[in-house]
């Protein structure tokens, strides 16, 4: 069938919610933040355990009910977490990967900006942000449900 | 040409290739020095105290385009496995990024202590003045406060806060003083 991506969160470097965009309608917003949050533990713990785990993207962190959540950490310690909807295709780690390389190509766009604070922990708010997100949202969505 | 210009991912619009913007290296040496020019020319120095006002301030636009230039160039790069690895890249990519070189020389206590030495430092190599010696290393120095910040700038972006200091004692050498915060 198809795989969506139902939430896509930013974390910033003092584990401070950075940004987050609901994509789906089935659960709300708080549903999502809540499991942003959690996610912030279990990606904390794979990267302190693995010495041997160079790689940026974390790959699958946690599975609940029909929701699986993917994990990617920057070099500066911002954390992107990707939430989709398991239905019966596999999810292959590449496609993940590049999501999570656009969503970094947004953020680095973002934060040329030299009226952002890095410092500040303050969230995201710009709409070129948000319409770049947007897209990767759609650009997925639309992708996977024409693979019948 | 200087590729201290942009490298703009279009990645979103499904471009094949990354279009790297260049500026003429030319242009951003003028502009340098001119911010380094305007930042000590306004800055109001009342009291020996105030002078710090210009390290502070060239040193604070040094941290803002270290961070971002840090979150751009490590986006392909694997995880740093320790702050030797974060104050080794700094030695060698971000310097030949910023001065198409690397670092001559790094040393370190291994207390949190890291010495940087520029046996030829790019911004340096056209300055000089009459008298020569101390005298042109002392008026070189407010434009080694902007790299500072930089290095100050990159290393806080990769979780090491730091304090960076560098001092020149003839051009076009220079040295910078890494101190980690505990």
């Amino acid at each position: 069938m198809s795989n969506e991506i139902n939430c896509i969160a930013l974390i910033g470097k003092q584990n401070n919610p950075l940004y987050l965009k609901n994509f789906s309608n089935t659960h709300p917003d708080l549903k999502y933040h809540y499991i942003a949050h959690t996610s912030i533990d279990v990606i904390e713990e794979r990267v302190a355990s693995g010495p041997k785990n160079l790689d940026l993207y974390l790959g699958l962190l946690y599975a609940m009910e029909d929701l699986a959540v993917y994990g990617y950490m920057t070099n500066t310690r911002v954390k992107f977490v990707a939430v989709v909807s398991v239905t019966e295709g596999i999810i292959r780690d590449a496609e993940m990967k590049t999501i999570f390389k656009k969503i970094h190509s947004a953020y680095l766009s973002q934060i040329c900006n030299p009226f952002y604070n890095l410092d500040s922990q303050q969230s995201i708010d710009s709409k070129a942000f948000s319409r770049a997100i947007e897209a990767i949202g759609a650009n997925t969505n639309t992708k996977t449900t024409m693979d019948i | 040409m200087s590729a201290f210009g942009n490298n703009e991912d279009t990645a979103i619009a499904n471009t094949p290739y990354t279009q790297q913007r260049l500026v003429s290296e030319s242009c951003m040496d003028l502009l340098l020095i001119e911010m380094v020019d305007t930042i000590c020319r306004t800055t109001v120095v009342e009291s020996e105290a105030d002078s710090e006002a210009m390290f502070y301030k060239l040193d604070s636009l040094g941290y803002a385009v270290g961070q971002r230039m840090v979150e751009r160039f490590t986006k392909d790069r694997p995880r740093f496995a320790d702050t030797l690895d974060v104050v080794k890249f700094i030695c060698k990519d971000l310097w030949s990024i910023m001065f198409k070189k690397q670092i001559d020389n790094l040393k370190t206590n291994h207390r949190g202590v890291y010495v940087l030495q520029d046996n030829s430092f790019r911004w340096f190599m056209r300055m000089s003045t009459d008298i020569g010696g101390a005298d042109s290393a002392k008026k070189a120095t407010p434009y080694i406060w902007f790299p500072c910040g930089i290095v100050r700038g990159a290393l806080a972006n990769l979780g090491v806060p730091s304090v960076v200091v560098a001092e020149t004692s003839n051009l076009p050498q220079c040295t910078f003083q890494i101190k980690l915060a505990k």
